[in-house]
């Protein structure tokens, strides 16, 4: 009885430091999150009281504005998502099948972006895209424009570049993570039973990295439809996204039932996603592929 | 053979034990807080932290409290008071200015906070709130080193109408125009000039909601406490949507709408304020220059005031003092890069300071940069102080609309 009861007692003491951290930083957070958005605003920024209704859930599903920055940033974290994850997955491939020597070179270099701050990355696209950046000043002492181009900052356009390069580390590492299992030697089988390239990709690649691929879309799309930095900085008029408003809601408005309603709202908009993803595997037959071990 | 059953506690057990326990301990506050009702308090923390204890028989000293915006607390400036009294200042920054009002609240009538600082527009609402105690004026005889207008208040936002002091002014700035002198010489003689087509694109603006709606109220001859919703608010929202409109998005701060000028990426900042000449000197643009269009400005005012939780009054009333000596004054204002209000400071601030405001002609200066209140808590005519975030949050998204 005692051993059975020290057993039971192991894993408990074990965890209990990371569920206590888990539980104060984000169960009680959130939970304590969940129910501002039930509560009302008060007349002085910065306080709520009851009684518990829908208001805020109101207000945000009837606001136009709100309508429109809650799709401008859907199809941000789309356009992010997908744009990411088409350009790591040749990056990833090479890593895996025909980097060789320089895999490990390159692996660093990939992870050092990661270790520069957020801030100095966006500063750092401001510097390549403006009128008087990088790009527009090679352009144009190139003769291959006659002015800087307008278009490259201050838009949607320069959100999504900011945001790609900023999620492209972790989704290279992850779908090269999830290349290893797949063995040299099943492309070599496919290739010998007269498989092109476009097959051995299709007919092979793909599949097996489907599920691990629509894990980093809905990872990258999450993050960057949440982003409200990026598109201060960036963005201009056009690219203002809701994230905006929510960190406006909490910090300047103070309407904090506003702000949480409009945030699980988006978590509502997230999680249907992920149900959609994760139905699409399903349906093409790929969710249950597994590796031989 | 001994059959052994092994209890394992499996994640999803382990998950659901522990996010009801601790959902349990995070609800239960707010269920009560709600359940009590009412626009009080804001969930925030409550008194300052760490101890506050007076100095010794009511003597300046020990620990004082403050609570305001980084910087506002001028270390440098202050350090020889700080120094020769022996005070320790336990320091609370706030992100915004309503933090000053929520945090005073939330004390709930604890002791905390000795010493803050209120931006003149939020006189109206502090007054309704309470949160200030009455200063006595003959504790700081330095007030008498202000200029007269300072000294008095003809706007009510130092002084009460019953005579009783809240607050000291200490530092004071203006928001018109800046822009780079070398692509826009001369900058423009209006306001309305932003909207030529030709500054499409040009134009930076920042994100400062009661900045904004100050100065717009002003350029349209509004005042931002007495904006009617239907006859005067259609204006206002489209004079600054037609400022929004040509910019390329709205700055987070003004050091972000400086590195607009500096990069070239705007000629001309609505809303400038003068000391963004200085930050675009560091960053190597010389040519950056703030006045005042033919329809003048706005002005801002900062004066640090005691709080109803302040259980160090006399060290607060010291650091009051103190910060209106010429020297320590020109010290803080160089610090700030902002106006000082204190006559003896002129001539002590550096000169690239003392440059930014025209000392010589300042009467007639303050005639062109009014002093606003904020719009009201509550209003059935007037456009509300909550009402004009949202406005401008729709202002703001509604331009790339």
């Amino acid at each position: 009885m005692e051993q059975r009861q020290g057993h039971r007692l192991g894993p408990l003491a074990l965890t209990l430091p990371a569920v206590l951290g888990l539980a104060l930083l984000f169960v009680a957070p959130f939970v304590t999150f969940s129910i501002y958005s039930f509560l009302t605003a008060g007349i002085l920024p910065f306080s709520v009281g009851g009684p518990l209704t829908f208001d805020a859930y109101r207000s945000v599903v009837e606001s136009e504005v709100n309508r429109a920055l809650a799709l401008n940033s859907l199809w941000t974290g789309l356009f992010a998502a997908a744009t990411t994850v088409v350009v790591s997955l040749p990056v990833a491939y090479w890593l895996r099948y025909a980097a060789g020597s320089r895999r490990n070179l390159v692996l660093l270099l990939i992870t050092a972006t990661i270790f520069a701050s957020y801030l100095v990355r966006i500063y750092a696209w401001r510097s390549m895209l403006g009128q008087n950046g990088v790009i527009n000043s090679a352009l144009v002492s190139l003769g291959v424009v006659d002015e800087p181009l307008a278009f490259l900052l201050f838009n949607r356009f320069a959100v999504t570049v900011a945001l790609v390069h900023i999620f492209l580390p972790y989704v290279v590492l992850l779908l090269y993570a999830a290349l290893l299992p797949i063995g040299p030697n099943m492309l070599e089988a496919a290739q010998d039973l007269g498989a092109g390239v476009v097959r051995r990709w299709t007919r092979v690649v793909l599949p097996l990295v489907a599920a691990p691929a629509g894990t980093a879309f809905v990872f990258v799309f999450i993050l960057a439809a949440a982003d409200y930095v990026t598109p201060q900085f960036l963005g201009g008029t056009s690219g203002v996204m809701l994230g905006v408003r929510i960190q406006e809601s909490f910090l300047k408005s103070g309407d904090w039932p506003f702000g949480a309603a409009s945030a699980l709202s988006m978590l509502l908009a997230f999680l249907a996603l992920y149900g959609l993803v994760v139905l699409a595997l399903r349906l093409t037959g790929l969710r249950s592929i597994r590796f031989a071990s | 053979m001994r059959n052994e059953t092994i209890e394992r506690l499996n994640r999803r057990q382990l998950l659901l034990r522990s996010g009801v326990a601790i959902a349990a301990i995070g609800v239960s506050p707010m269920l009560l807080s709600a359940c009590g009702g009412g626009d009080g308090g804001s969930g925030g923390t409550g008194a300052a932290g760490g101890m506050t204890t007076a100095g010794a028989d009511g003597e300046v000293g020990g620990a004082v409290d403050y609570l305001s915006w980084e910087g506002y607390d001028t270390p440098d400036a202050i350090k020889p008071w700080v120094d020769a009294s022996g005070v320790q200042i336990n320091a609370t920054y706030i992100a915004t200015h309503d933090d000053i009002q929520a945090k005073i609240l939330a004390a709930d009538g604890s002791t905390g906070y000795d010493i803050t600082t209120y931006y003149q527009g939020y006189k109206p609402l502090y007054q309704e709130l309470g949160i200030l105690q009455a200063i006595d004026s003959e504790k700081i005889p330095n007030i008498a080193n202000l200029f007269e207008y300072f000294q008095g208040d003809a706007g009510g936002f130092w002084v009460n109408p019953d005579g009783a002091r809240t607050g000291v002014p200490w530092t004071f700035g203006s928001l018109a125009l800046t822009w780079d002198d070398t692509r826009l010489p001369g900058g423009v003689k209006s306001y309305y000039d932003l909207f030529d087509p030709s500054l499409t694109g040009k134009v930076a603006a920042v994100d400062d909601p009661t900045g904004n709606l100050a100065l717009a109220s002003h350029v349209l001859g509004l005042k931002p406490d007495a904006i009617n919703r239907e006859t005067d608010l259609p204006k206002v929202r489209e004079f600054l949507g037609n400022v929004v409109a040509q910019t390329k998005g709205v700055s987070a701060s003004f050091g972000d709408a400086t590195n607009l000028l500096v990069s070239g990426e705007a000629d001309i900042c609505w809303l400038g304020w003068a000391a963004m000449n200085s930050f675009a000197a560091d960053a190597g643009n010389a040519n950056v220059k703030t006045a005042l269009p033919e329809e003048g400005g706005s002005g801002f005012c900062d004066a640090f005031a005691i709080p109803i939780t302040a259980d160090n009054p006399q060290t607060a009333y010291s650091w009051i003092n103190n910060i209106l000596e010429p020297d320590v004054n020109a010290a803080a204002n160089d610090y700030l890069i902002g106006a000082t209000p204190v006559a003896g400071s002129v001539d002590l601030l550096a000169p690239a300071t003392r440059d930014l405001y025209p000392y010589a002609d300042l009467d007639e200066f303050l005639t062109q940069i009014p002093f606003y209140n904020n719009p009201l808590v509550e209003s059935e005519e007037f456009l509300t102080m909550k009402e004009w975030l949202e406005i401008w949050t729709e202002i703001k998204a509604n331009a790339g609309a």
